[in-house]
């Protein structure tokens, strides 16, 4: 019965048939290739990409030197050096992120008791050298600096959910 | 005994203890923040609340007696809402800065409020504020905001230390601690408040910001400072010492630490380690590679030892050296053929050598000194030499121990002192004498036949009433110029008086010395006769003549007139002057080694970190030129082997004894008594290399410009008041001083600190002294 079945089969290209259909169904159904770089993803606020380090309105860094982060980094990416600025106030005078080590889990900045370190919706950034994906304290800083509407935005929208 | 029983857990306990000791001893635990086992009860953080069977309310577990039958519940419902209350209240004042804050992470209040405390606050009212204190350059009370009240610190003053430096003044919410009026914490003890400080109140001035307690690896070491041999805990950080603390050893520093312990770390990373071996070719110095400065230094012993023999080469050593250093140094000189070698470079009197039974040590345990009931102290500035062996005296005090002091001043001891006699430096002898004299007529061998002092008497009378009973001798009856003879006389004092008779051991290996026979073999120099006849070429091994020597003068005559210099040091020092090869070698932290203590407690460590730069451990070194000096038996591939070898044979016990072998003086032979002796001790934070570099300790009170202080009389005799500049005058070279007034000093005497730069210049310890108008 079997040797049969697959007598009539292999004579009458059914599985031919059944593989233009799939064809045949994606050519005439909604396209979803999104053309990238002319069209993009919707993001969600929570989108993990590029680090920066935050300011107060003030003008002041955020950053506490706390090493929170640096502790709970599962890839040992952040690097950081702490002393007593002259008003006597905790601040770090050296903040590294190895881009190339981070796995973009986003610990740190949930470790984070001040908000400093956050991770914006930039994920199209390029290094051309060996070395230009270690961010330095200075970088962070002026990511932050040039992203902080769409950050405090981003915070804001989450802030219901955490 | 008592039976209770803790979380139905059967507890055994002494009557009088604790339930929280109760509790400890069956392995439960209960949240505490004022209690410390170190301090007396004082159940103000309320936070060890615990049920008590039939007890109508929660009860404080530190402060609650054990009671026959009684039954504790750690854990009951009672309890825990008692203590979540009480971490409430703890919670509503302090600040939420962990993040900030030193103690984040290693923070008593962090740890208990995981277990108790409540999620959020229910506190709407304002935060109280604690304006900071400036109590110092040590402690840091930048956010007293955080103090919970404990009082660890008051207690610790007012207990431990001596004297009470911080207490809480006003009541309530407005309870502060502070210390008196515009006054800072100056104990030499003070760095101990830091750790009993379960939160971070108080937390160390050098230290913050530095790290985070989860950074730091911690090893354990042994202090390279006094006689002690205190228990480190060295952390560090990236290869660098980042602050030390103590390791916990019942048996010497209990759970406690000097300053010059704690923060001598300083020292290790200072900008004036040396890194790189350098020679000196025409008057220039050059940083040169360790085999050519090694070569360089075996060529120039070679030569001198041909031309001139061996006997002109000369060896010093600190005794803060560890054991294998000392022993290779000696081992080195001796192969060469030269018996010149010493490690006791402050002492003035060497008629001993020779006639010792064994190396002189403490003649007791250290933790032996607490129940001790008798004790006479010669010459010792006990507090500033040995601040955790004053600290167990003062216990023992506490006890009613009757402490008996014979000394040239008076300092204070911040503990009841039952006699004391403070006489001239050429008169303590001629006291001691008295006091044997006082003990035979007393015990009926003699009558009185020559003129007793009153104090004498007290002292002998305070003696024979003793069960546990010592005598020791401190770093001034050691560097005396009798100071044999001071031994010897005490040595029989100790015999009349069934007492220990002991010395306190004036550097971490003032006893390592003695076995690794750092000392001058058979017609060897001393370090004295080594720079009284100077010899050609010298080898300094973590030495500075001006400041480490009995007498810096002849010190800086010699090794500037000797032909060669060899410094093995870990500083750039005053040797860039005079020596011609610099030797960088390593800090504690950075070799393995050991130190005899003063009881004779052979401590062993290893390194904490990698030596800086090019600097190497003394003793692969010291094995190196052995080696290219063709002595034999230098093989040694670890310091252990070095310390294997040389603690091998007779067992150290039976090396220790304080014996000598010299006849007893009769009459003490008194100098010509004309103008003013010098009085001279080592200032605390001056005494040995390390702390020199130690910048904290340098801007501590201890650590101010040296004065000379007289008896107010002898100021009206020369016409000047407390606070001018007077010149101080020894063998012609003047060097300008502040004058004091001290009224407590005898008359005829000039206090003037050696081992410190403002001194450097002037001569030996003891001897007369003038003193000018400016």
């Amino acid at each position: 019965m079997e040797k049969i079945k697959n007598f009539f089969k292999t004579f009458l290209l059914y599985e031919l048939v059944k593989g233009m259909a799939v064809t045949g169904r994606y050519f005439f159904a909604r396209k979803i290739t999104v053309q990238y770089p002319d069209e993009k993803t919707p993001q969600s606020p929570r989108f993990r990409g590029l680090h920066a380090q935050r300011r107060y309105a003030s003008g002041e860094e955020r950053c506490i030197g706390c090493k929170l982060c640096e502790a709970v980094c599962p890839a040992l990416a952040i690097k950081i050096e702490v002393a007593e600025r002259e008003d006597g106030t905790r601040r770090t005078t050296q903040y590294d992120i190895d881009l190339v080590k981070c796995i973009f889990c986003g610990f740190c900045e949930e470790s984070c008791p001040v908000d400093a370190i956050v991770e914006t919706r930039v994920f199209e950034y390029v290094g051309e050298k060996k070395g230009d994906l270690y961010y330095t304290k200075a970088m962070l800083l002026a990511n932050g600096d040039k992203h902080e509407a769409q950050i405090a935005k981003d915070r804001a929208e989450d802030a219901k959910f955490r | 005994m008592i039976n209770i029983e803790i979380d139905g857990k059967q507890v055994v306990t002494e009557p009088g203890s604790s339930v929280l000791d109760a509790a400890w001893k069956a392995g439960i635990h209960i949240p505490h923040f004022c209690y410390h086992k170190k301090l007396s009860i004082a159940a103000s953080c309320r936070m060890c609340l615990v049920e008590v069977v039939k007890a109508p309310k929660p009860l404080p577990a530190c402060a609650t007696p054990v009671t026959e039958g009684m039954k504790v519940l750690t854990h009951s419902e009672m309890a825990i809402k008692a203590q979540k209350g009480v971490m409430e209240f703890l919670l509503i004042n302090h600040p939420l800065d962990c993040p900030i804050c030193d103690q984040g992470g290693e923070c008593m209040l962090q740890d208990i409020a995981v277990g108790y405390g409540g999620s959020d606050s229910r506190y709407q009212e304002e935060k109280r504020i604690v304006m900071h204190k400036d109590v110092g350059e040590l402690i840091s009370t930048m956010e007293m905001s955080r103090c919970i009240q404990c009082t660890r610190c008051v207690r610790f003053g007012q207990e431990i230390a001596g004297m009470m430096e911080l207490g809480m003044a006003n009541r309530g919410e407005k309870a502060e601690i502070m210390s008196f009026v515009n006054s800072s914490v100056d104990s030499e003890l003070s760095g101990n408040m830091i750790d009993l400080c379960p939160v971070g109140a108080l937390t160390s001035k050098p230290f913050r910001y530095t790290a985070r307690s989860w950074e730091l690896s911690r090893y354990k070491s042994v202090s390279p400072h006094d006689g002690m041999g205190s228990n480190l805990s060295i952390h560090v950080k990236n290869n660098k010492v980042m602050r030390v603390t103590p390791s916990r050893n019942e048996a010497v520093n209990e759970c406690w630490l000097s300053d010059k312990e704690r923060f001598s770390y300083q020292g290790l990373n200072s900008p004036e380690r040396l890194t790189k071996p350098m020679l000196k070719q025409d008057g220039k110095w050059l940083e040169v590679e360790w085999p050519v400065a090694l070569e360089y230094v075996a060529n120039g012993l070679r030569d001198i030892t041909q031309n001139g023999g061996a006997a002109q080469l000369g060896a010093l050593a600190t005794p803060h050296s560890t054991l294998e250093e000392l022993y290779l140094l000696q081992k080195l000189m001796k192969g060469i053929g030269s018996e010149n070698v010493d490690f006791r470079l402050r002492q003035a009197d060497f008629s001993a050598d020779g006639k010792r039974a064994g190396a002189p040590w403490l003649g007791m345990q250290i933790d032996d000194i607490n129940n001790l009931d008798r004790l006479l102290i010669v010459g010792s500035f006990l507090r500033k030499d040995h601040p955790l062996l004053a600290h167990r005296v003062r216990q023992a005090v506490k006890k009613g121990a009757q402490l008996n002091i014979l000394h040239s001043v008076d300092d204070d001891l911040l503990c009841p002192v039952a006699n004391k006699q403070v006489v001239k430096p050429d008169e303590l002898l001629d006291q001691l004498l008295q006091i044997l004299q006082a003990l035979k007529v007393a015990s009926g061998t003699t009558s009185a036949h020559s003129e007793i002092s009153g104090a004498a008497t007290s002292i002998a009378q305070s003696l024979a009433g003793g069960q546990r009973v010592a005598i020791l001798l401190g770093n001034f009856a050691q560097q005396h110029p009798l100071a044999a003879q001071i031994a010897v006389v005490a040595e029989n004092i100790a015999s009349l008086s069934k007492a220990s008779f002991g010395y306190l051991g004036e550097a971490a290996n003032s006893v390592g010395g003695y076995i690794a026979k750092a000392i001058p073999g058979n017609n060897g120099l001393n370090a004295s006769q080594m720079l009284v006849a100077p010899r050609k070429a010298y080898l300094l091994l973590n030495v500075e003549p001006e400041l480490d020597l009995q007498d810096p003068q002849q010190a800086i005559a010699a090794v500037s007139s000797a032909a060669m210099v060899v410094a093995l040091s870990a500083y750039k020092h005053q040797a860039q002057a005079y020596a011609d090869v610099q030797l960088p070698i390593s800090a504690f932290t950075e070799t393995s080694g050991s130190f005899i203590n003063t009881e004779g407690r052979v401590q062993s460590f290893k390194g904490s970190v990698k030596p800086l730069g090019d600097a190497r451990p003394a003793w692969k070194v010291l094995r190196l030129l052995g080696n290219l000096m063709n002595v034999p038996g230098f093989t040694y591939d670890s310091s252990e082997a070095v310390r294997d070898e040389l603690l091998s044979g007779t067992p150290l016990a039976e090396r220790l004894n304080n014996h000598l072998d010299l006849p007893l003086p009769t009459q003490a032979v008194k100098a010509a008594a004309t103008g003013l002796q010098r009085v001279a001790e080592v200032p605390i934070y001056t005494a040995d290399a390390l702390v020199r570099r130690s910048t904290a300790l340098q801007k501590t009170s201890d650590a101010a410009t040296p004065v000379v202080s007289m008896h107010g009389s002898e100021l009206v005799k020369l016409g000047v008041a407390s606070g001018n500049t007077v010149n101080v005058v020894q063998n012609g070279v003047a060097v300008p001083l502040k004058i004091v007034a001290d009224d407590k000093l005898p008359a005829g005497v000039a206090r003037v600190p050696a081992g410190h730069p403002a001194t450097a210049l002037l001569g030996a310890m003891f001897g007369n002294i003038t003193v000018e108008r400016s």
